[in-house]
């Protein structure tokens, strides 16, 4: 997994950012490209980069916008290409940032293809990491909210799905309770933690009553939107609820 | 698993699979395939594209398949098997989200075919040669894992109506692929 000279390589780089030093952008990096676990650092470094205006660029609009043009065509390594090139000149633009997160979100699905058949769940952790971060720069955005809410469910485990419930209740409070797919995803964890923690009867009576007020809350949204599948919803709602 | 499966599909079924994936043609799309299981062969009658962003995350993914499966169930029909577009035009291989969801449905249906849609194939089409369905079938064999059926290999696909191909022109050439609604789209707008 992680070599000898990369450990050396990460906690010297480390020890450097914490100590004032230049690097943090390189530090981060090579944490996410290592994956490995250092959220509390990364997160202080990581705001101090994204809120660092003076190194915002300013040379680089044409090419900014030529990187933009390729991953609107879809033409996404050339794009990643010409992204990480003007990254390298400009360190710290937050918007050149932001969009590399997105490739690399969208290109863990093709790198995936090509490397790691057998590494499906370390491309969801990257991906949660990446919104992490995305979510720490604009967390009044429900959509960062949402996808992180279901990057979590995905990767599972009970932590995960709490957590995710979390997300998704905050997307639902970002959107006025309007979202469904937010709705759905509070139905699916409850019933989802419940299978998984059979035993376990504190949460129970919490849970149950977010996961109905969510379920109530779907089914006014298709009567006043869809009432043609209203029934539809009613029986798969059922099956959620265990 | 292994031995003679034939998959039979229908024109409606085809024709909305490929035209969901016309309709993005930037991004990899999935749908499930509906049917019912014949002494013949297994009859993939109807189709349901589901995503076109995003698609390997699970939420969704679980909503679709149980609505679906509430839907189709009381039609008699159940869910067969997994259609998947890669994002890019050359990728020919079948991506791990695309495997794992074939593997979900294999558990209820073990002669599930995951269908991947061919772009060389596609293109062939409109020059008017191609007879066969644009898509390479993969079944899972005696070991557990997708394998590519060849055409002169034990299964295959074909089709219910021969004219399916043509039909399918047409509608292309009308840029019927607009009309196409998927659970992505629902998602996003229950009105759909």
């Amino acid at each position: 997994m992680v070599s000898k000279t990369e450990e050396e390589q990460v906690n010297r780089l480390e020890n450097q950012v914490e100590n004032g030093g230049g690097g943090a952008w390189e530090y981060l990096c090579l944490v996410r490209k290592l994956k490995l676990r250092r959220s509390d650092k990364v997160l202080k470094h990581g705001f101090s980069i994204l809120n660092d205006p003076k190194k915002r660029s300013a040379l680089g609009p044409e090419g900014r916008l030529e990187a933009m043009l390729l991953e609107a065509k879809g033409l996404l390594a050339e794009a990643e290409k010409a992204y990480s090139s003007l990254l390298e000149e400009n360190q710290f633009d937050q918007v050149i940032h932001k969009r590399r997160v997105a490739i690399a979100k969208a290109q863990g699905n093709l790198s995936g293809a090509i490397e790691w058949l057998n590494k499906y769940l370390e491309m969801y952790k990257q991906a949660a990491f990446c919104y992490e971060e995305l979510i720490l720069s604009q967390p009044t955005i429900p959509l960062y909210h949402l996808a992180y809410a279901d990057v979590l469910y995905t990767l599972g485990g009970l932590e995960n799905l709490h957590a995710a419930k979390k997300y998704y209740a905050a997307t639902i409070d970002l959107t006025g309770g309007k979202n469904i797919r937010a709705l759905f995803g509070i139905c699916l964890c409850a019933s989802a933690v419940g299978q998984l923690a059979k035993g376990r009867n504190k949460e129970d009576k919490e849970s149950s009553e977010l996961q109905s007020l969510s379920a109530v809350a779907l089914e006014k949204l298709y009567k006043q939107q869809s009432p043609s599948k209203l029934s539809l919803l009613t029986s798969t709602l059922r099956n959620f609820k265990l | 698993m292994g031995g003679e499966s034939r998959y039979e599909i229908h024109q409606n079924a085809y024709i909305k699979l490929v035209l969901h994936a016309l309709n993005h043609r930037t991004s990899a799309v999935n749908a499930v395939l509906l049917g019912r299981s014949a002494a013949a062969a297994v009859e993939i009658v109807d189709s349901v594209p589901l995503f076109h962003s995003q698609i390997g995350l699970l939420p969704p993914l679980e909503i679709a398949l149980s609505m679906i499966d509430e839907y189709y169930g009381e039609k008699g029909l159940s869910i067969v098997g997994y259609f998947h577009a890669n994002e890019r035009h050359d990728d020919l291989e079948l991506a791990g989200v695309a495997k794992n969801i074939g593997d979900h449905i294999a558990r209820y249906f073990p002669q599930a075919p995951v269908l991947l849609l061919d772009n060389k194939k596609l293109e062939s089409l409109s020059k008017g040669k191609e007879r066969s369905p644009v898509m390479q079938l993969y079944t899972k064999d005696a070991s557990c894992s997708w394998k590519l059926v060849g055409s002169d290999g034990n299964s295959q696909l074909t089709f219910k109506e021969p004219s399916a191909n043509i039909v399918l022109l047409d509608y292309i050439s009308s840029e019927k692929w607009k009309d196409i609604i998927d659970f992505d789209d629902h998602l996003d707008d229950i009105s759909k």
